[in-house]
């Protein structure tokens, strides 16, 4: 155990000064340091939105219609975490954390390192580890810049926001684990980076493509049980009910479940691609989610979030339609949603996650360098 | 096989995916406390020998044993030392956090860690040096870090893979001090070197390995003793009867070798300097032949005892016997 815990140790040292000796980790710092200013500089008052000492009059957005702290905390979630953290610290982090791997692989270093008295699992996994502590550092400085700034500006010390940390380190590791294992494999940097980008752009499709299916087939099915739910009623007229109208209703009944069938059937292998795959988008929109029980937040994703939507029927099949409302379809979305506990979120990824990883340190063991 | 085996390896062999064969049936046994030098052409499989002792390459097959453990065995891998040919340490890291680096892999606590690198940088030049970045550093000094780094965890075997690669001549001679310093404290070395005057200067033992194969192993001197021989250079033709006191004597000059004086003589005319060579032939004969050759008023210019060097039993074991060329680099596939 002391000799594991020399060797990891060791290892995370010579990572955290790769990473300072790399100017992109500084340059993804100091980028981070410039989005706190930024949420630092916007501010809300009594007039509208304040930028340093500017204000843009607003009678639709001021401390009128959300407090100081609100604001900061969504403009945490949404600036900070959803477009910062989740997008471009990202990238940066992907293209100075991609090389890890494929040096590690290279010529001349793995002799040195398999060579040690450590297991092949171990070692690939620490470095795999190594390659977090970018994304970890660069979120926890973030973060913790955050609460400062929403502390003296919004006059609100949110340390429940620290919850980002573990949740953009997880979105992190389900890219990560993907880009070790192409370096792995190709032992090309370049690759590794490419090949991940790619892969994260093919996860996002199919999440987004996944929504849309699935936004047609609770449609669908609403519109079955309203057409179902008119028939019924039309039926109890007994003899007062028009023979005409019942025939159109079942005509009707029977084009949307065969509609239905089509979105069901559709949507069964998107759902079991999704269902694989990590859950990238997703991740990230549980920080909102648990942010409403850690730091005080208004739920944004609840069944309520539709109450101002219009409750009369929309034209279209995913806008609501002549038997569904769009408040009904919207919220009964929102519910499916939220029936995906975090732990399912999590859980899957990490299963996709654990799988790739245990790939990666198959090849690792068996690989002649 | 007196001495106790730190390597005791049998039948190894390695065959990579494609079919490549690289080893076939590898026997090596290097005693502790010897310095054993591994040599060959390019492709001859020393250094995917090496790699198997290390884990680093996963054998076809293989008995035997690494400092008393099987092949493989980890926790034997914290009592070997092992500098690669083509070694690339971390540019970012200072020359002592490199060596320190790999003292921490091999399990070695901070406190001695530290004072050992301290010690090593000093032994091989590097002490001034330790506090800078290695991507400042010379090929040469790499090397000396590298060097350091495979010695930091006092190790029981240490494997050199060319070390004194892109060393000077100065670098060189503080290298084989190094080395001469660890076989006396008890250590065993193996170098795997082309550097053949290197390893003559250094190694109790070698090996050359053509093919994927050990084709000679010995001492240096067991392996050149039947090149030993005396040239007699003298002012006349010899006269016949020297061709007879030794087997495989022999005269020669500038020109070529020649089977007998008359041969030659009718060949390139009367040279003005003969040499006599006499190989199997003890001093004391020496002295008759002399003695004899004196008496009969030849005119002797010089006597010298000669042996093959390390690099001409090189060339000749690493050449096909029957068309004179060498074997073709790279095993066989």
């Amino acid at each position: 155990m002391r000799l594991k815990t020399i060797q990891t140790w060791s290892l995370m040292v010579a990572a955290y000064r790769e990473l300072n000796a790399r100017k992109l980790f500084w340059l993804s710092i100091g980028l981070s340091g410039l989005v706190v200013a930024s949420i630092g500089a916007l501010g809300v008052n009594e007039e509208g939105i304040s930028i340093f000492w500017w204000t843009l009059e607003s009678p639709f957005f001021n401390s009128s219609v959300i407090a100081d702290e609100t604001f900061y905390k969504l403009l945490f979630t949404n600036l900070g975490v959803s477009w910062w953290l989740g997008l471009g610290a990202t990238i940066l982090a992907l293209v100075s954390t991609a090389g890890i791997i494929p040096d590690l692989v290279g010529a001349g270093t793995i002799d040195m390192m398999v060579s040690k008295p450590i297991s092949r699992s171990r070692l690939f996994l620490t470095k795999y580890a190594t390659g977090l502590l970018f994304s970890a550092l660069q979120v926890t400085v973030f973060t913790v810049a955050c609460i400062i700034i929403i502390g003296i500006r919004g006059n609100s010390w949110e340390f429940g926001l620290l919850i980002a940390v573990p949740i953009v380190i997880l979105f992190y590791s389900y890219l990560f684990c993907v880009c070790a294992l192409v370096g792995l494999v190709t032992r090309s940097t370049v690759a590794s980076l490419l090949l991940t980008m790619i892969f994260w752009f093919l996860v996002f499709g199919v999440q987004s493509g996944e929504q849309i299916i699935d936004m047609g087939r609770v449609a669908s099915e609403m519109e079955v049980k309203a057409i179902e739910r008119a028939l019924e009623t039309e039926r109890a007229l007994g003899s007062d009910a028009e023979p005409v109208e019942i025939e159109r209703l079942e005509g009707e009944l029977t084009a949307q479940m065969s509609d239905d069938a089509t979105w069901k059937t559709v949507y069964a292998p998107v759902h079991a691609v999704s269902t694989i795959l990590p859950k990238t988008g997703e991740t990230l929109e549980l920080l909102e989610r648990w942010m409403d029980d850690v730091a005080a937040m208004p739920d944004r994703f609840g069944p309520d979030r539709n109450r101002d939507r219009g409750d009369e029927p929309g034209s279209d099949i995913f806008g609501g339609s002549a038997r569904v409302s769009r408040r009904d379809l919207q919220t009964a979305l929102a519910e499916e949603r939220l029936s995906r506990s975090g732990w399912y979120v999590i859980g899957t990824s990490l299963l996709f996650e654990a799988a790739i990883l245990t790939l990666a340190c198959w090849i690792f063991r068996r690989r002649d360098f | 096989m007196s001495l106790a085996p730190a390597i005791d390896l049998q039948n190894l062999q390695k065959t990579y995916a494609g079919g490549v064969q690289a080893l076939r049936g590898v026997d090596l046994f290097v005693g502790t406390g010897e310095v054993f030098g591994l040599l060959g052409p390019n492709g001859a499989g020393k250094s995917t020998l090496v790699k198997v002792m290390l884990t680093v390459v996963r054998p076809t097959c293989v008995t035997g044993t690494v400092l008393g453990e099987p092949v493989g065995h980890q926790a034997t891998l914290g009592r070997i030392g092992y500098l690669p040919e083509h070694h690339r340490f971390p540019p970012y890291l200072t020359g002592r956090q490199v060596v320190e680096l790999f003292g921490a892999l091999a399990g070695m606590d901070r406190a001695p860690r530290r004072r050992r690198a301290a010690e090593l940088l000093d032994t091989v030049g590097m002490g001034g040096w330790s506090s800078r970045k290695l991507g400042t550093y010379s090929k040469g000094m790499q090397q000396r870090i590298g060097l350091a780094a495979a010695l930091i965890n006092d190790p029981a075997l240490v494997v050199l893979d060319e070390p004194t690669d892109g060393v000077d001549p100065v670098g060189r001679r503080e290298i084989r001090d190094v080395l001469a310093r660890i076989r006396d404290e008890g250590r065993t070395v193996l170098i795997n070197s082309h550097l053949l005057s290197e390893v003559e200067l250094i190694c109790t033992q070698v090996a050359i390995m053509v093919q994927g194969r050990v084709v000679q192993r010995g001492t240096v001197e067991a392996l050149t003793r039947d090149s030993a021989r005396y040239e007699v250079l003298l002012r006349q033709q010899p006269p016949a009867w020297t061709l007879e006191v030794s087997l495989g004597a022999r005269v020669e000059n500038g020109a070529g070798i020649h089977a007998n004086s008359a041969e030659q003589a009718s060949a390139e005319g009367t040279p003005s300097l003969f040499r006599l060579v006499l190989p199997q032939l003890g001093s004391i004969e020496l002295q008759g032949v002399l003695d004899r050759l004196r008496n009969e008023c030849f005119e002797i210019v010089a006597v010298t005892p000669m042996r093959e060097s390390l690099e001409d039993l090189f060339i000749r074991a690493v050449k096909d016997p029957e068309t004179g060329k060498a074997f073709a680099p790279g095993a066989a596939r």
